[in-house]
């Protein structure tokens, strides 16, 4: 079993990588140019306060003290928050804000797959007809639109609505969220109703999170589709006199996923640093607005601990993209052993 | 390709001697008419621009002293930290004598690195100056050491003796008189075309270009810069087209059928055209803005100006206190194709501050192309480097290179470039001071970005170095940098290019998502990211066109350097005709 082989070679390469990292932020937030004291206390700081927050710190010890005790505490998430949430724990910190992130990404990842693949999909399948220009462009134009300036106009016309520009008022259509304004889901996940007003309030930063994979989806989708199409072995299928759904089910469609398996893991790659701007943006409190305000207040412990929950859930997506290749595409391996 | 016909009877020596082996200047010599045609062209298109051009000189120079100011701060850097952790360990003399020894130390390191790159195009050998055999090896090392005791002996010089200053002062001139050159008018100056004046009361105006309204002067302005912009474009396509009809020696080389299939390639022409569009708009930033920069944004309280007040007296303000009720906040809009209360042209209205949009767009155009080019030039630079050596030594090196970029790779780009950014600003750091963060969000987005460059490299880089004709340079006994450069890098560079192309646009929307949020560039010097984040709260009033042309404008430059990268793809990897390849994917998103 080569590629099985091959899957956990990747699997063990990971955890050099994960400490690498961590090495990487050591260096950056203790030994860079921003030293921690100054960072805590101001650029001025001195005398006894600067000189107890040093010894507190553990900035007197020996080097390799130090590194061992930032290591420990980046892996069990052990440090204290300096100014954001002053006081609180790193772990607690995260852990109150990690679900609503959880459910951004979760819509913003679903939302284009369910538009951007089968309009993909649907343009290649009728190459250049109009139906397959409007979506390419569209498609195109969407790529190239900024997720930040996106997100400021669409928060701008969603509160248009309420002067009764469009005809709708967004914030009472369906679930009433009036009241919610500004607010972050809930997600208590109590009622029917709660889990609508919980989507509603993140279905348009989930929208434009997710616009830049929903074009890149679109695009690869279709030349995907239009590869396979010209394939032999679709001619083939052909030939056998297959019906023409099995072939685009079977043949066609499956050939097509195995190039979108790593644009789909790299737009969550996206979604990670995009989710920093969107949260600030819509003013979600998740994990990216927390990481936002952390590092632009200089709170070093708790940035750092974002960073690393970042890098985590990076290399587990690297690892897993392997595992769904070494499912899917029974090539993989054979050219690496 | 009509224009590749008939060098043969234009030249007079015929086909015997037209060998391989004449130099240009040679094939020019024979036949100078078309070439003497078109450099008379370029010089006078030059010519009307010259103090420009000078200006530009100026600029460059001074990043060029920056960048070996940063390099001359290196000794001293790591020779001061040498002797605070040696004097902590054993005292201070021998804390000072170690850290004196570093600092001279690193200063060797650079030299001879210096001397490494420079040794290949040393004019003489040095076992013709010895007079005696030596190995090949052992000439390279000598030769690299003669030249570092060169350069070691020349900043001795003007360190310690009197040279130095002699050098200072002759430079010092030579940049005074540049820059007295440099104001001399140009085609497209404020001062030959100026759009400042006031309005007299008898209800002309007074000050602009034949007593224009400053619109109609503005206007006048831009269109030529345009048309000198264009003329320039399709003058430089002549040159290739003189040059490839007279004087190539070849009737077709590949490159040929690139730039048809370029040509052909309708969305890649939209793309060059809006790129080119940006570029000139940068470029001439200051012959487009309506008000000069530093008047309106930089120094606006150093800087009067003249208008008619509503009493019908010629009055004198600030600009600074112009701009305070000119704001286009919601409350009062000067919108775009107006004037404001002060009689000044707004083309595209005015700024949340009530500074020029127009002006604020150029040179916010500038501040984006600076910074995508030096951090594509700078990762591009890593990325090449690194793939050259470890596809052709592999082995050791080969992992360390994986090890890194998959580190660097496995932090979200933003959230390592948004950490590297503050803890610079944040402590104050030399590099963040120019360009109020530019030069520092380039280096930091270079830094960002190489691994991905690298990796769209690798592939071919390792297979480049698999070919027959390396080998055959190795067997030659050819140098592994010469090796290198000569038959690996001319292989890679297409793909470079392609990647490099796609990723520019990436970089823009970066470095706009940045200023947005208050991290990169920061004020005064202009960023279209920061357009944005000003015009925000009024995006639902009447001054929303600060946000929405902001946003326009990048989404546009963004498209176009995609549609640019879809189409030199295509023009440079034929087979991409039938497939319309992946690589778009790679770089298209841009995260912000």
């Amino acid at each position: 079993m080569s590629r099985w082989r091959y899957f956990f070679k990747r699997l063990l390469l990971a955890v050099p990588i994960l400490f690498s990292v961590m090495t990487f932020l050591f260096i950056i937030l203790r030994k860079g140019p921003l030293d921690p004291v100054a960072a805590r206390l101001g650029p001025q700081a001195s005398g006894a306060d600067a000189s107890r927050l040093r010894e507190q710190l553990g900035l007197n010890e020996p080097l390799w003290d130090q590194y061992i005790r930032f290591m420990t505490d980046l892996i069990t998430f052990s440090g204290e928050s300096w100014v954001t949430r002053a006081g609180q724990p790193v772990a607690e910190a995260i852990a109150s804000t990690v679900q609503v992130t959880v459910w951004l990404g979760f819509w913003a990842i679903l939302l284009p797959l369910f538009i951007g693949i089968p309009l993909g999909f649907y343009a290649g399948l009728r190459p250049n007809t109009i139906g397959d220009y409007v979506a390419s462009v569209s498609g195109i134009l969407w790529l190239a639109m900024p997720n930040f300036w996106l997100a400021v106009m669409a928060l701008a016309i969603l509160r248009r609505t309420r002067g009764g520009w469009f005809g709708f008022d967004w914030y009472t259509i369906g679930p009433d969220i009036s009241s919610l304004v500004g607010q972050s889901p809930s997600l208590a996940f109590d009622s029917l109703q709660g889990v609508l007003v919980d989507i509603k309030l993140i279905l348009p930063a989930a929208i434009i999170l997710g616009s830049a994979s929903m074009a890149a989806e679109l695009r690869i989708g279709r030349t995907a589709i239009l590869e396979s199409i010209n394939a032999k072995y679709v001619e083939t299928a052909k030939a056998k006199g297959l019906k023409s759904r099995t072939i685009v089910w079977k043949h066609i469609f499956r050939n097509a996923l195995i190039p979108l398996i790593p644009i789909i893991t790299n737009e969550a790659f996206i979604l990670i640093g995009g989710s920093v701007i969107v949260e600030t943006v819509f003013s979600i409190n998740g994990l990216g607005r927390l990481y936002f305000l952390a590092i632009t207040q200089a709170d070093l412990p708790l940035a750092g601990s974002i960073v690393f929950l970042f890098t985590l859930l990076i290399v587990f997506l690297n690892v897993l993209q392997d595992f769904l290749y070494t499912v899917v595409d029974p090539r993989v391996g054979v050219n690496n052993e | 390709m009509s224009e590749v016909s008939g060098p043969t009877t234009d030249e007079a020596n015929g086909p015997a001697d037209s060998g391989v082996d004449r130099s240009l200047r040679e094939r020019i010599r024979s036949n100078p008419r078309p070439a003497l045609l078109w450099a008379a062209g370029a010089l006078f298109l030059v010519a009307l621009e010259f103090g420009r051009l000078l200006d530009g000189v100026l600029v460059f120079g001074q990043a060029i002293v920056f960048v070996i100011e940063g390099f001359a701060s290196l000794p001293p850097y790591i020779g001061g930290n040498v002797e605070g952790v040696v004097a902590g360990v054993a005292g201070d003399t021998p804390g000072l004598l170690v850290g004196a020894l570093a600092h001279d130390g690193t200063l060797l390191a650079v030299m001879f690195v210096v001397a490494t790159l420079l040794q290949g195009y040393l004019p003489v050998r040095l076992d013709d100056v010895l007079g005696r055999e030596m190995s090949r090896r052992r000439r390279i090392y000598g030769e690299r050491l003669a030249l570092t005791a060169i350069l070691g002996a020349v900043a001795f010089a003007l360190i310690y003796t009197p040279v130095g200053s002699i050098v200072d002062t002759e430079v010092g001139a030579w940049v005074t008189g540049v820059g007295i050159l440099s104001d001399l008018p140009t085609l497209t100056s404020r001062e030959l075309i100026p759009n400042l004046g006031h309005r007299t009361p008898g209800g002309g105006w007074e000050g602009t270009f034949m007593g224009l309204s400053p619109a109609w002067a503005w206007a006048i302005r831009n269109v030529l810069v345009w048309i000198y912009a264009f003329v320039c474009l399709a003058w430089v396509w002549r040159g290739y087209n003189v040059y490839r009809t007279y004087y190539r020696e070849a009737d077709w080389t590949p490159r040929d059928d690139t730039v048809k299939r370029f040509r052909n390639h309708y969305w890649g022409m939209f793309g060059l055209i809006i790129v080119f569009a940006f570029v000139v708009l940068a470029a001439f930033a200051p012959a487009i803005s309506p008000v000069p920069a530093d008047a309106n944004i930089y120094e606006p309280y150093n800087h009067e100006f003249e208008y008619l007040n509503d009493d019908g007296e010629i009055e004198t303000v600030y600009q600074g206190r112009a701009n305070l009720l000119s704001e286009s906040d919601g409350q009062g809009t000067v919108g775009p194709m107006s004037y404001d209360d002060f009689d000044r042209w707004m083309p595209l209205g005015t700024t949340p501050d009530g500074e020029s949009m127009t002006t604020n767009l150029a040179y916010g155009a500038r501040t984006s192309l600076i910074i995508a080019l030096s951090a594509v030039g700078f990762g591009a630079l890593i990325a090449i480097m690194l793939s050259l050596l470890s596809a052709y030594y592999r082995g050791l090196l080969d992992i360390i290179v994986v090890f890194t970029s998959d580190t660097i790779i496995s932090i979200p780009v933003l959230v390592l470039v948004m950490m590297l950014v503050v803890i610079f600003q944040q402590s104050e750091h030399w590099l963040a001071e120019p360009l109020d963060g530019g030069v520092l969000l380039a280096i930091i987005l270079g830094f960002a970005y190489w691994p991905g460059m690298w990796r769209s490299i690798r592939g071919p880089s390792l297979q480049v170095a698999e070919e027959e004709w390396v080998d055959a340079a190795k067997t030659y006994g050819q140098t592994p940098r010469k090796i290198m450069r000569k038959h690996m890098a001319p292989y890679i560079m297409s793909y470079i290019m392609i990647y490099a192309s796609l990723l520019l646009g990436g970089i823009i929307i970066t470095v706009s998502a940045l200023s947005f949020l208050g991290l990169g560039i920061t004020e005064p010097t202009p960023e279209w990211g920061r357009l944005i984040s000003d015009g925000r709260p009024y995006i639902g009033t009447d001054s929303y066109h600060v946000s929405t042309i902001a946003g326009i404008v990048i989404a546009l430059v963004v498209l176009a350097f995609n549609a640019l990268g879809d189409g030199i793809r295509d023009a440079i990897d034929p087979e991409a005709d039938v497939d319309g390849g992946d690589a778009g994917a790679t770089a298209g998103g841009g995260g912000g």
